[in-house]
């Protein structure tokens, strides 16, 4: 018993009671939160002794004092938005702001909601999945998200349908030092398909830990988009998980310019024969940023595939972290899995660490990986000027030309264009067109 | 409208330029030959203010303006223009949009407006056509996986586009076949006129029958160990180089 004491003196363990004596929600829910408040407490606040949190130093998080979110007007303006019509949630500080978010009609049977909302009327489906999936067992703030989240988005597309219109959903933040736990939960069942931008924007300085859950059914198509905008003070540490059922698809693409500390934990289970993923990053990271990728995917099943290809632009003394794994369980013969990571560095002072690692149990396999840091080509970059090209110009162009592939991936038009228009200013461009 | 005075450079602690005088007037051709790594592309890449190739003693001038305090986008600005002897892949940038951007840097220091994108469209169509270069090149990445002799028409189509002044090519003829070097030929010449100065540097006396220069300089050890007429150009093909490496550093005139 004399373990448990240092517990009582934890603020968390007084934030989780008080937390839990306000909630007015399915015992089954409250039995999750219990649970993982309890894997908190085991894991604790990661170390720097942990492999896996080496390269993030939390000590400039630690040492604030983290407040429960409070809901907050915003203006509409100030979020980002998307060229087309789209499905549209948005979210302050963790709580659904139905103001902003107008209602486009769905398929029949398709849920795109909020949790509070949908909890009255599909309360099982939600908690039947909720926090089920595998993967990021050992992530407390995963644990954190479950015990903590106020609200959060819903998304259930019925078997054979298809929701053409991208999901849009905004999470945004308005500092003051606030935790946020936005909660997403997208079940597409099989041969369903959808879109969805996930989008993390916010002011001033606090924690956001959002956590996605993304369960694809058979031959299930998801096309996910994540977009971590949020400002140069705050604090993002994200997890995903997939699980991918028989031949579905998932395309994740994972975009990030924001936060002193931005943070994603992403695992992949492909769970079927013929399942496959893309996992495409492009982290942008100047002053004192740190950009930090951690991925698993786990091949279970045969001929699967998997692409991650995650690049990095560093200016300044910023920093990336790409650590990403390709579990090969024995069963799961034919697979085809790549992993390239790529940082360029644009100043002297910035830094990239890579590390990729194979675990490969089946023999045959196709598996291969790459990584790579290097400075901008002096040749190319001479051979710009010598052509009347303005060194900061030239210097953005090879640049965009680095970076520009990562988007180029991504097949929904508006956001590709937006991405495109951030990045030309990002590099001090007016605009990159033609390219 | 070219003045090199003196000109000492070193390359990485090196001295690979050992004082080298040379006048080029507006209108004229002048060839440069020489052994390998005799200080050809040293030259050009001086000229071109490249990054490594260090000025210790003399002067270029171009149109009476001092050519070693313009950083090289400035040079190009100016209106002058270097076809590099091994052209640069530039993966993810169109060669089309490359292209624009190198028009509008100029028009800008000029202190003109963009260019127009019809007006623009019709002069790449015009050029390309000079060149006889396929249309699937503008939309490829600058340079890349082009043929060795695919790079050097390209070179030949920025200079056509760009219109310079003054245009340094370096090599712009070896690993050309007959065909190609001619077009390459024809590219220049058609750049001829009374107010532009080349300097053509090549190993072969073939392409000087097409372009055909004003003047032939033999550039050995870093120094100008000679100069003459176009028949210079056949003697050397002739004799080769022997005569002038006989005293490393200190060529001697041929008889
Ligand atoms: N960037 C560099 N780094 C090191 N050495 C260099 C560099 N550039 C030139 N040199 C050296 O300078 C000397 C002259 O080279 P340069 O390229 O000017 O010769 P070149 O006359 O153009 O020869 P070629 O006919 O083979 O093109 C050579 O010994 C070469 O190795
Ligand atoms: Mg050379």
């Amino acid at each position: 018993m004399t373990a448990i004491a240092p517990l009582f003196s934890d603020p968390y363990y007084q934030a989780f009671a008080a937390f839990m004596t306000e909630r007015r929600e399915p015992d089954a829910i409250a039995r999750l939160r219990r649970a993982a408040f309890a894997r908190f407490e085991t894991l604790g606040w990661p170390t720097r002794r942990q492999e896996a949190w080496r390269f993030t130093d939390l000590a400039a998080l630690q040492a604030l004092a983290l407040q429960r979110p409070s809901n907050a007007l915003i203006d509409a303006i100030t979020l980002p938005a998307l060229e087309t019509t789209t499905h549209r949630r948005v979210f302050v500080n963790g709580y659904f702001a139905p103001s902003l978010s107008p209602m486009q009609p769905l398929p029949d049977r398709a849920i795109v909601s909020n949790f509070s909302q949908a909890l009255l009327s599909h309360s099982d489906r939600i908690s039947s999945v909720l926090d089920s999936l595998p993967g990021l067992q050992s992530h407390p703030f995963a644990a954190l998200n479950t015990a903590f989240w106020e609200d959060g988005a819903f998304v259930y597309v019925p078997q054979g349908t298809v929701i053409k219109e991208p999901i849009h959903l905004v999470f945004y933040t308005t500092g003051g030092d606030m935790a946020v736990y936005p909660r997403l939960l997208l079940a597409l069942e099989d041969g369903a398909q959808a879109t969805v931008v996930v989008e993390y924007q916010g002011q001033g300085r606090s924690l956001n830990a959002p956590l996605a859950e993304l369960q694809l059914g058979s031959s299930a198509v998801l096309h996910y988009h994540q977009v971590q905008e949020e400002s140069l003070q705050a604090f993002h540490l994200g997890g995903i998980r997939v699980h991918q059922s028989r031949a579905s698809q998932a395309h994740l693409h994972l975009f990030s310019s924001g936060g002193q500390l931005g943070r994603t934990d992403l695992e992949v289970l492909l769970d079927g024969e013929h399942a496959g993923c893309l996992l495409n990053g492009l982290t942008l990271g100047q002053e004192n940023q740190t950009g930090d990728c951690h991925l698993r995917v786990e091949h279970t099943q045969p001929h699967g595939t998997s692409e991650q290809v995650f690049k990095s632009v560093l200016d300044g003394a910023a920093r990336a972290v790409f650590d990403g794994m390709i579990h090969v369980r024995p069963h799961a013969q034919k697979t085809d899995a790549r992993q390239t990571s790529r940082n360029l560095l644009l100043s002297r002072q910035a830094k990239a660490h890579s590390n990729p690692r194979l675990e490969i149990l089946a023999d045959d396999v196709k598996c291969g990986h790459g990584s790579s840091t290097g400075f901008l080509d002096p040749d190319a970059e001479f051979y710009l000027r010598a052509r009347g090209i303005p060194v900061i110009q030239a210097r953005a162009l090879l640049v965009h030309a680095f970076a520009n592939d990562s988007l180029n991936r991504i097949i929904l038009a508006p956001l590709r264009e937006r991405l495109a228009r951030l990045l030309a200013v990002w590099l001090g461009l007016d605009s990159i067109e033609g390219n | 409208m070219l003045e090199i005075r003196n000109l000492h450079a070193t390359v990485e602690g090196r001295e690979i330029l050992n004082g080298i005088d040379l006048i080029i007037r507006p209108g004229e051709t002048h060839a440069i030959m020489g052994p390998n790594g005799s200080g050809k592309s040293t030259l050009a890449n001086v000229i071109a203010g490249r990054e490594g190739y260090v000025v210790t003693e003399g002067d270029i001038f171009f149109d009476g303006k001092n050519l070693l305090e313009m950083d090289p986008e400035t040079r190009a600005c100016e209106g002058l223009f270097l076809a590099f002897q091994y052209p640069v892949e530039i993966p993810g940038v169109a060669n089309l949009y490359f292209l624009k951007a190198a028009v509008n840097a100029v028009r800008k220091y000029r202190g003109e407006p963009s260019v127009d994108a019809m007006d623009f469209w019709d002069l790449i169509h015009e050029r390309m056509e000079l060149v006889k270069m396929d249309e699937s090149m503008l939309k490829r990445s600058v340079n890349e996986g082009f043929s060795g002799g695919e790079k050097k028409r390209n070179e030949v189509f920025q200079m056509a586009v760009l219109q310079p002044r003054f245009a340094v090519m370096d090599e712009t003829d070896s690993g050309l076949d007959i065909d190609a070097l001619r077009v390459v030929a024809d590219g220049v010449n058609a750049l001829r006129s009374p107010e532009r100065g080349f300097l053509v540097i090549t190993h072969y006396q073939r392409l000087l029958d097409y372009i055909v220069p004003d003047y032939v300089h033999v550039l050995v050890n870093g120094r100008i160990a000679r100069s003459g007429g176009k028949e210079l150009a056949v003697e050397l093909e002739q004799q080769g180089y022997a005569l002038y490496n006989e005293e490393p550093g200190r060529a001697r005139r041929a008889a």
